[in-house]
């Protein structure tokens, strides 16, 4: 187990340091490079050769890469002139409200999916399942704003019980205060979520359904709700912790879309106003920070898994 | 007295794809109280079945299309389902095949032992441990207290089955239903888990039905037996007179197909397959591969006729005309002198392998997984070179070593006075035309996505024998030498059964006209029946092309039947190498004659025993000394240091000899004379 | 399987018999009618239906489905009709491509990650695992703010990214095929490590490349809308699916319903059909290897 610590922080330690190279390279393939970028496109030659020089630019790569992840470790990523704060602040007002929108989301969405799932293994190639696959198939090939559009119309327009607008908070208290207004992003970034999640889950039900250690648990004479509920929904379930680390960067996808159409005034927004205006630090920042906190959490999954199921918590590898 | 259970007319399908398999049809039985039936049949038999409808438990698109279960007095088809489910936790049991996975992975051993009190007695968290350890305990487990807070996985194979044994009793069930309870195990562990059942059967007065394709296992343990055949049972009776007179022209081909049965230069082999069970059937349905069949068998239904000892056939075995009792003599051939001498095909020397444990990241030295430990043997010209020992002893990884899949760490491999660790790549490629593969499954061995005339092709086009012409001549010459039609080459791999495979794999090793064949458990995953086709044919072979074989296996019966010499692995170890009787009726090795001894025979006669405890210890950091001192009755302080492997024929590694090799030698003589 | 039904059954090749599964998944086969319908009307429905999609005509916008505009104008005059098959010529391309780009570009990557294995399998995969945890969406964006996107920098930039799922697939598949007892037998016979690839491992591994390959595309027509959506798409007057549904977000408010439910179903339906073939295509591969 600690083994299997040390592996897996490591390799997310080195991920994480790869993820900077590729934001430095990106940055550096930038037209007019990151003096350009910085100061905008009025700026004059001089201005962009003492920027240059003043940050380092005109010194060898591998010293530019030092220096930037020295100034990332100080927590500099720049300064938006078109925002008028530094990207770090800019981000870390957004970052909580993302995360809490995420998380509401992936808890409604394991709430929902979890019993679907097993409905659809228990049921499995009968009308029940047939109509939850379908379901969810389509859920999964409607593009989340048309999605949430629909929601709009929905529950706005046509039936106008709730606003078409999300809570336009400064903090994450202003933000939770207006519960209303979460309602339809958390739950329109929650459908698709449930239609990718419910899908892991049935095959996971399905696999451990057929293993000979539930034949054994019916011979015991258990009741099939035992069997299913006590024997194979914990087993069925622990590899899904894992797979909740890897569906983060499609989730936060998600979030960039919802945030978008419901004007959210998370880290989605905020990425894709700074799209619109080419900010390109605030779009590099935010990058790199979604992908740190990426990796964070798929490590924090992964090991979830590795200390909730006994054979990858005592044997010390999750192979 | 009014038996336990009785199956009345038991008739179950199962709704498959492809249509409806009638996997049990009229299948008529009863259990006395007390008493232990042995079901026995080969794969498709339907013997599972049987236990798998009494125990309500058939997969998906199964069920019990008619007939009665009477358990106790009530027929279980007619209550009502959960009447049904409370009888099968409280008064029945079932131990199934895989202990690996047959217990739930992520439960604690405690728990899922006493669940079924927790759920029928609805007793409380406490007692229900207290009574899981205490069942534990009688099921043998060392420190039960302690293995009730572990996991499946702790555990090794036989210690899982007696969890699952324990799981089976915790209620005291009446019926006991064990399902090739100890197919997955060594035979060392094989014959504890019997044992135990044994002695449980009787502590708790329950009845038993054991399932199992192996008829040794019965021989020794079972009150009466019932033979199945394609879902029918073909014959019942008193277990000691079924096999002195059987009466089915099946029994009695199943029983001459064994090899430890063998008393000519030949197994009988049942030839081609059981019937398929999706078609309509009349008749007898063993009657297209009965030797005495009359058109009246094709179109007759045979009921089971008779009183004690019934069977369901027109033409059965008188009783008086016995069938020769199987004497255990080896029908190998004795050393030819002449055929053997001249150099050695393959000789091996001093080969060490060592694979580093599964140490990852940092600390890769973390240890070294001794798999062989400096073995040195020869194999002549002509000779058959049978390996036993039980798994992860070492052997499999020695036959990859002679065929050069593996690299050895230390020690020479000889092949035809060529050391193949001094050729080069492409040298050692050339090699590999000497000496070929043969696999325990074969469907596993061939690429699924590739028919069997480039299966066969596949070794002479990467040796670049020949051309177009030459190689399909050579093909036609090698599908009639493994008794095979040429339609089969227009097939694909998952259209064959296992021993049509097994024909095409050893067509496939014989394609480059090699001197040597590495045969890994050749013959393992086969029915019996099958299993003598395989071996006849082998055998055949072997005369015909002046074949050596190495021959690997667990399975002493079969070894025996094939090989003139044997070696014994223990653990990475070569402990014996003698010529196939004196290792077989002289063994000089103690774990041999342990092995030997755990072997059951169709012959269970009480022997004095050499009975071993416990379990092989890890190859990683293996007992230093004799490695077999762990778990040898004779050890001493002296075994601490490594015996040499030493005689001259019949040479063992050992301080103390069973006997010494000029006995050994005497006792052979004296058996055979 | 018994002799007697070897007797019997017909000799059949595995891709007549992939082909027989296949059709016998209905969602599969509306999968492929879904697809055939929707190209056929992309891509020969303008020879037959002309409509002027360079030029704006801002006498007709918003109007509504009726005689001569059977699904209406959208704001600056376009045939909406005509325009859904402009648009549709689009999504199918840049989602074919990009999804096929993807694929090659995953497949020869994991491939080579797989065979390597050691240091270089593991520096292969950390890259993988690096650029996968930074947020598709993201990256596309970043991207496309850098570049102007045009229909060829779309399957790029889309195709430059998604290949790191069949890079992981296809490196557990190279991984386990490997290790196969036929690739073993193989090499027990003399055979190289080219022959294992060439013979063994690339047409087993091939009907997974496939299946995922068509999964691969249903994703870049979705990256497509969203590019879109986020007004990074391909400029006026190209069209795509996924920009005219994202136009239509702000007309439905004035209920021009026209221009919202036509793109938005075209692209539930493509990528449906997508997904229906690649699950039937997963059948077909897999019954080769099931046994009796």
């Amino acid at each position: 187990m600690v083994r299997y610590l040390i592996t897996r922080v490591g390799q997310a330690l080195i991920v994480v340091i790869l993820v900077t190279v590729i934001a430095f390279l990106i940055l550096h393939l930038l037209p007019g490079g990151a003096a350009r970028a910085t100061l905008g496109k009025d700026a004059t030659l001089a201005q962009l050769a003492q920027f240059n020089h003043d940050m380092g630019y005109d010194k060898p790569w591998i010293q530019q890469y030092l220096m930037f992840l020295q100034r990332l470790l100080h927590g500099d990523l720049g300064y938006s002139y078109q925002l008028n704060q530094s990207v770090i602040e800019a981000i870390t007002q957004r970052l909580p409200k993302t995360i809490v929108l995420s998380l509401l989301s992936t808890l409604l969405a394991i709430v929902v999916a979890i019993p679907l799932g097993v409905i659809q293994a228990v049921r499995r190639n009968r009308w029940a399942d047939y109509t939850i696959t379908s379901l969810s198939l389509l859920a999964y090939a409607t593009p989340i704003f048309f999605m949430g559009l629909l929601m709009i119309i929905l529950f706005s327009q046509v039936w106008p019980i709730l606003p078409p607008e999300a809570p336009q908070g400064f903090t994450v208290a202003e933000v939770l205060a207006d519960p209303a207004g979460l309602v339809l992003p958390t739950v329109t970034l929650a459908i698709v979520t449930v239609a990718v999640y419910s899908r892991y889950v049935r095959s996971s039900m399905v696999d451990n359904l057929n293993e000979n250690y539930v034949r054994t648990a019916r011979s015991k004479g258990l009741p099939e709700w035992r069997v299913v509920l006590v024997h194979t929904l914990r087993n069925g379930l622990f590899p899904i912790i894992g797979l909740l680390g890897m569906y983060l960067p499609a989730l936060f996808s998600g979030a960039l879309v919802v945030e978008s159409l419901f004007n959210f005034p998370g880290m989605g927004q905020l990425f894709w106003q700074a799209a619109l205006k080419r900010d390109y630090p605030v779009l590099l920042g935010v990058t790199l920070i979604i992908s740190i906190a990426t990796v964070v959490g798929s490590l924090i999954a992964d090991l979830l898994y590795a200390a909730a199921d006994p054979r990858v918590r005592l044997r010390g590898s999750a192979s | 007295m009014e038996p336990l259970l009785e199956l009345r007319d038991l008739d179950t399908d199962i709704a498959q794809r492809r249509g409806t398999v009638h996997a049990l049809d009229g299948v008529s039985l009863r259990v006395m109280p007390g008493e232990t039936l042995g079901i026995v049949g080969e794969s498709g038999s339907g013997k599972t079945m049987t236990a798998l409808s009494i125990m309500g438990l058939l997969p998906p698109g199964g069920q019990v299309s008619g007939g009665e279960i009477v358990f106790e007095g009530r027929d279980l088809r007619s209550l009502p389902a959960d009447e049904v489910r409370r009888t099968r936790g409280v008064r029945m049991g079932m131990v199934f095949q895989d202990p690996l996975t047959s217990l739930n992975p992520t439960m604690r051993i405690g728990v899922q032992v006493a669940e079924p009190l927790r759920v029928h007695e609805k007793v409380g968290k406490a007692e229900a441990r207290t009574r899981a350890v205490e069942i534990l305990r009688r099921v043998g487990m060392p420190r039960p207290d302690k293995i009730v807070d572990n996991y499946p996985h702790e555990l090794s194979g036989g210690m899982r089955q007696r969890v699952a044994i324990a799981m089976a009793l915790v209620c005291s069930p009446k019926l006991l239903i064990a399902d090739e309870p100890t197919t997955a195990l060594d035979v060392t562990t094989q014959r504890q888990i019997l044992e135990l059942i044994d002695d449980l059967r009787e502590e708790f007065s329950m009845a038993v039905i054991l399932v199992t394709h192996d008829l040794g296992v019965i021989a020794g343990r079972a009150d009466r037996v019932a033979v199945m055949y394609a879902g029918r049972v073909v014959e019942t009776s008193a277990t000691a007179a079924l096999f002195r007179t059987p009466r089915h022209r099946y029994t009695e081909a199943l029983l001459e197909a064994l090899p430890e049965a063998a008393d000519g230069e030949r197994l009988y082999s049942i030839p081609g397959l059981p019937p398929d069970l999706s078609r309509p059937l009349t008749g007898c349905r063993f009657a297209e591969r009965c030797r005495h069949v009359t058109d009246e068998c094709r179109v007759t239904d045979i009921p089971l006729t008779g009183d004690a000892h019934q069977f369901a056939c027109l033409h059965p075995v008188s009783p008086t005309d016995q069938i020769p009792s199987p004497v255990r003599v080896s029908s190998a051939p004795v050393v030819d002198a002449a055929r053997v001498a001249g150099s050695p095909v393959l000789s091996v020397r001093n080969l060490v392998k060592n694979y580093a444990s599964h140490g990852r990241g940092l600390r890769r030295d973390a240890g070294q997984v001794s798999a062989v430990a400096d073995v040195s043997f020869e194999v002549a010209a002509g000779e058959t070179f049978g390996l036993v020992g039980e798994s992860g002893c070492g052997k499999s990884t020695l036959g990859r070593l002679a065929v050069g899949l593996e690299r050895p760490s230390d020690g020479q491999i000889v092949l035809d006075g060529t050391d193949i660790g001094a050729l080069s790549g492409r040298e050692r490629r050339r090699m590999h035309r000497e000496v070929q593969l043969m696999f325990q499954d074969s469907y596993a061995a061939m690429n699924p996505r590739m028919r069997v005339d480039s299966i066969l092709a596949e070794p002479l086009e990467i040796q670049k024998a020949g051309d177009g012409a030459a190689r399909r001549a050579r093909i036609n010459t090698l599908l009639d030498q493994v008794g095979l039609s040429r339609r089969v080459l227009e097939r694909y791999p998952h259209e064959f059964s296992g021993g049509q495979l097994q024909r095409i794999g050893l067509a496939r090793s014989l394609a480059l006209q090699p001197r040597l064949i590495v045969g890994d458990e050749p013959v393992s995953a086969l029915d019996v029946s099958i299993q003598a086709q395989v071996l006849n044919l082998m055998r055949d072979l072997q005369q015909e092309l002046g074949l050596a074989y190495v021959f690997i296996s667990h399975d002493l019966s079969v070894v025996d039947y094939m090989a003139d010499r044997i070696g014994v692995m223990y653990l990475g170890k070569l402990v014996e190498v003698g010529p196939a009787r004196e290792v077989v009726r002289a063994a000089r090795h103690p774990y041999t004659q342990a092995l030997i001894d755990a072997v059951p025979s169709i012959n269970e006669v009480s022997r004095e025993r050499i009975a071993i405890e416990g379990e092989l210890p890890s190859a990683l950091n293996p007992p230093t000394g004799c490695r077999f001192r762990t778990r040898c009755p004779l050890a001493t302080s002296r075994c601490e240091t490594e015996p040499p492997l030493a005689g001259d024929r019949h040479q063992v590694a050992c301080h103390f000899p069973l006997r010494p090799e000029s006995s050994a030698a005497a006792v052979q003589a004296g058996a055979v004379q | 399987m018994t002799v007697s039904s070897q007797e019997k059954d017909p000799v059949r090749s595995l891709w007549r018999q992939g082909l027989g599964v296949f059709a016998e998944n209905r969602l599969a086969l509306v999968g492929v009618g879904i697809f055939v319908l929707l190209a056929g009307l992309c891509f020969l429905g303008p020879l037959f239906y002309h409509t002027d999609q360079v030029h704006t005509d801002l006498t007709k916008v918003h109007l509504a489905p009726g005689a001569g505009h059977p699904l209406g104008t959208d704001g600056v005059g376009y045939d909406q009709l005509g325009r859904l098959m402009l648009g549709g010529q689009t999504s199918i391309i840049v989602g074919l491509a990009a999804g096929i780009l993807a694929t090659a570009v995953g497949t020869i990557w994991g491939a080579i990650a797989g065979f390597a294995g050691g240091w270089v399998d593991s520096a292969m995969m950390r890259v993988v695992d690096a650029m996968m945890s930074i947020p598709a969406l993201f990256l596309f964006m970043l991207l496309a703010a850098i570049v102007t996107p045009s229909v060829s920098m779309l399957i790029i930039i889309i195709g430059a990214f998604a290949w790191l799922g069949p890079a992981r697939l296809v490196r557990g598949e190279a991984l386990t095929l490997r290790s196969r007892e036929y690739v073993q037998a193989m090499r027990a016979m003399g055979g190289t490590g080219g022959r294992a690839v060439r013979r063994h491992i690339v047409p087993n591994a091939i009907g997974t490349v496939i299946v995922n390959a068509t999964f691969q595309v249903a994703d870049a027509i979705l990256y497509v809308a969203y590019l879109s959506f986020l007004g990074l798409g391909v400029p006026p007057p190209a069209a795509n699916w996924g920009g005219m549904l994202s136009d239509g977000l702000e007309a439905t408010y004035s209920g021009y319903w026209w221009l919202l439910y036509p793109p938005g179903i075209a692209i539930i339906l493509i990528v449906l059909a997508f997904n229906f073939i690649g699950d039937g295509l997963r059948d077909a591969f897999e019954v080769r290897l099931r046994r009796r």
